[in-house]
């Protein structure tokens, strides 16, 4: 039990006198604050005051070669709209948040599934997995590329080798989808593991007795999983399902790495670069990065709202 | 023992000077008054490429009592360091990297001191070609340190299988002859165009227009390209046009110029590359280690319409930052850096102890010779005469919207080779843009 617990069970003697066990204990609560402290200033330090910044300057012209800044209300956001390769990279990243979410979740599901059971390798197994996530994007990005390699890729080796095609395909850069399905897939790669992790971590609070229960009452394994593993298992499922949210709106270093600043994959995260960094137009920079941030917001409620039960055991 | 009472204590008080030590680190890193100190100090250099060799750099210390800090960062974060730094006046490092593709708008932002008050601005003009690639409004932002310039490469050896003796001297000449290597056999795909949409697809349009006997925009930054007879057009029509009809590999939409320099002509796939990298015969193609083509590929005079054409100019420069702590000193680095001597060593000219990992050729003529007069540089001679006649794609400097234009030709030209649109609305995309930027 805490001391500030203690406090709150013992209030101090009437006429003021303060007992010195509670005097300590005042002073020992000054022990979680301190201790706090350098966390809660980097957050304000390196999120809310930037985040704050951005929400301000969001509706200010923010242009070193076209000074002064100047206030202009949802400007910004309307050159944002009237801007075809915004609006183009908006439905890529619409794009890459489906495939990558669902395909992430799905597969995080049946491989928490897997390695719940116990068998022997296991542990290495976990660690091997965890490896694409530990991986920077810039790297996989280029791994990745000499697998989709249209010249000399490992992919059309293997299909060629098995005589499966008559010539060398082209997977990136040409059809719209395949393009994005091809990026996202190197996202899914990277963002499954912790998936898996989080959804691993819900299906290990799940209760044996309730499996042993379904296995005495005969219900089938689709059964089980449809009416207990799921269910119980929604937590954990939102929060993987909230971080490939996250990861996916964010999506950079693979489609820079894997398509350039192509329009058929361009993402809005790239786009905030090029504005900000390229054409030095913060405004319009922080307002596309406020959308982001909407956007994630919006997106994960929406799964807290549809996807997320609370549990209890 | 200590109590638990003072273990806690102690531990309030580290959390406490924690607290403390990142307040005081958010509220430093500004830029500080500068100092035109050049004895016993420490400038930050900071370049996309490995620094000179450690001896060359501590024989500079005993010579000025300057020490370096070499800070390697990739090209794209280095320019987002530098934006960043520049415009929230923070010190990031002394002297850095200036993109001639850059120099209009870190002129117009004043980014960098002017390199004029620190150089001898006539005798650098005489021995550095360049050099008006980094000149905007009458100041010099940067020096260049390398050379690069677009060349064209040619595998002779390929060539001369399909029967090619004479090498073209005309665009016309180069297509046939590409086409006939293709024909015989030779090579599938012989020419190699990098169509990714990235910067080098723009700079290969600027070379190949350039050779169609045009230019990109006018002074006042009209563009030049728009009507079906301009060079522009011609060019984009070609690059195009090569792609569709096989003689660029199908693959290269994603490809980009380095890899496909690397992947393609360094490996015997590709015969010619038309605006390659100045250098690459020496650095990549004859290296047995990275090359299965050593000796087979040459430069040839770039062909043009009638005959052989300028080469564009892709040189890289370093300039002070305004908020640099030590302007003179990094002015005397870059003295040192870009000396004759001192190139000719980094390319290569006096042994491998004094080579620069990734270094080019030469900026400065004299540097060149002296590299050409030492090891027999390969195509030096040829080489050299390209670095004089070299020609920059904006010769007042790069409009300040040179990025946004850029952009908007890697991306209408790459969606035009991967038949997402034609190349009349590739390059009416382009000419508004242009015309947009222009006019703002």
């Amino acid at each position: 039990m805490s001391t500030s617990l203690r406090l709150k069970q013992k209030p101090p003697a009437r006429g003021g006198q303060v007992p010195d066990a509670a005097r300590r204990g005042r002073r020992l609560d000054l022990l979680p604050y301190a201790l706090v402290t350098p966390l809660t200033l980097f957050i304000v330090g390196l999120a809310l005051i930037p985040a704050g910044f951005t929400l301000v300057e969001a509706f200010f012209r923010v242009q070193p070669l076209n000074p002064p800044d100047e206030f202009n209300g949802l400007d910004n956001f309307r050159q944002l709209f009237a801007d075809p390769a915004i609006t183009a990279s908006m439905g890529n990243t619409a794009l890459y948040v489906i495939i990558g979410v669902l395909l992430s979740t799905v597969l995080a599901i049946a491989m928490a599934i897997t390695l719940q059971k116990q068998f022997r390798g296991r542990s290495v197994l976990i660690a091997v997995l965890i490896l694409p996530w530990a991986l920077p994007g810039v790297v996989e990005g280029i791994v990745w590329g000499s697998i989709w390699d249209s010249n000399t890729g490992l992919l059309n080796s293997i299909l060629s080798s098995f005589h499966l095609i008559d010539h060398y395909l082209v997977f990136l850069g040409q059809n719209h989808f395949l393009t994005i399905l091809g990026i996202e897939l190197v996202q899914v790669w990277q963002i499954t593991p912790l998936s898996t992790l989080l959804v691993l971590a819900a299906l290990q609070n799940i209760p044996a007795d309730l499996y042993e229960a379904s296995t005495l009452d005969g219900c089938s394994a689709w059964t089980t999983f449809s009416r207990i593993t799921l269910p119980l298992a929604r937590p954990g499922i939102t929060i993987a399902m909230v971080q490939g949210i996250i990861a996916t709106l964010n999506v950079f270093d693979q489609p820079y790495i894997l398509n350039g600043s192509a329009a058929t994959g361009a993402s809005v995260t790239m786009q905030t670069y090029f504005i900000s960094f390229q054409n030095l137009n913060f405004g319009e920079g922080y307002a596309l990065s406020l959308l982001i941030t909407l956007a994630t917001l919006a997106s994960s409620l929406l799964v807290l709202k549809f996807v997320y039960r609370p549990v209890e055991f | 023992m200590i109590s638990k009472r003072n273990r806690l204590r102690g531990t309030a008080l580290v959390a406490g000077a924690a607290a403390l030590s990142v307040l005081a680190t958010a509220c430093t890193g500004g830029a500080g008054a500068s100092s035109s100190q050049t004895k016993d100090v420490t400038i930050t250099v900071a370049l996309f490429g490995a620094p000179p060799p450690q001896k060359s750099l501590d024989a500079f210390t005993k010579s000025t009592g300057i020490t370096v800090k070499w800070s390697t960062i990739d090209w794209d974060s280095l320019q987002t360091k530098i934006a960043a730094a520049s415009t929230s006046n923070t010190y990031f490092a002394d002297a850095t990297d200036v993109d001639w593709s850059r120099v209009g708008q870190e002129s117009k932002l004043g980014w960098f001191l002017p390199m004029e008050k620190y150089i001898d601005q006539k005798a650098y003009a005489a021995d550095m070609p360049q050099l008006s690639s980094f000149t905007s409004n009458g100041h010099i932002v940067g020096v260049p340190f390398d050379a690069s310039y677009l060349v064209t490469t040619v595998n002779k050896a390929m060539f001369a299988k399909a029967g090619i003796s004479a090498m073209p001297t005309t665009i016309d000449e180069y297509t046939q002859d590409l086409q006939k290597v293709k024909a015989a056999g030779v090579a599938q795909n012989p020419l190699n165009i990098p169509f990714a949409a990235a910067e080098g697809l723009s700079t290969y349009w600027y070379e190949t227009t350039q050779a169609f006997g045009g230019k990109i925009l006018d002074e006042s930054g009209k563009p030049q390209f728009s009507s079906p007879d301009s060079a522009g057009y011609k060019a984009a029509q070609w690059m195009v046009d090569a792609i569709k009809n096989g003689l660029v590999p199908a693959g290269n939409i994603n490809v980009s110029d380095s890899e496909s320099q690397q992947t393609l002509m360094a490996k015997g796939v590709t015969a010619s590359t038309f605006a390659d990298y100045s250098g690459n015969v020496g650095s990549l193609y004859d290296v047995p280690a990275s090359s299965s083509v050593n000796g087979a590929v040459q430069y040839i005079p770039t062909p043009g319409m009638t005959g052989a054409t300028a080469n564009v100019s892709n040189p890289d420069g370093i300039g002070i930052l305004k908020t640099a702590k030590y302007p003179e000193a990094a002015a005397k680095f870059i003295e040192w850096f870009t000396s004759a001597e001192n190139q000719a060593d980094f390319a290569g000219a006096n042994g491998p102890d004094k080579v620069m990992p990734g270094y080019f050729l030469p900026s400065r003529l004299t540097g060149l010779e002296k590299l050409t007069a030492a090891k027999g540089l390969a195509g030096g001679q040829e080489l050299t005469t390209m670095l004089k006649s070299s020609k920059p794609v904006f010769p007042a400097g790069a409009p300040v919207w040179y990025p946004q234009f850029s952009n908007s030709v890697y991306t209408n030209l790459h969606a035009a080779a991967a038949g997402s649109m034609t190349v009349d609305a590739a390059i009416k995309a382009i000419s508004d843009s242009a015309t947009k930027l222009a006019g703002q």
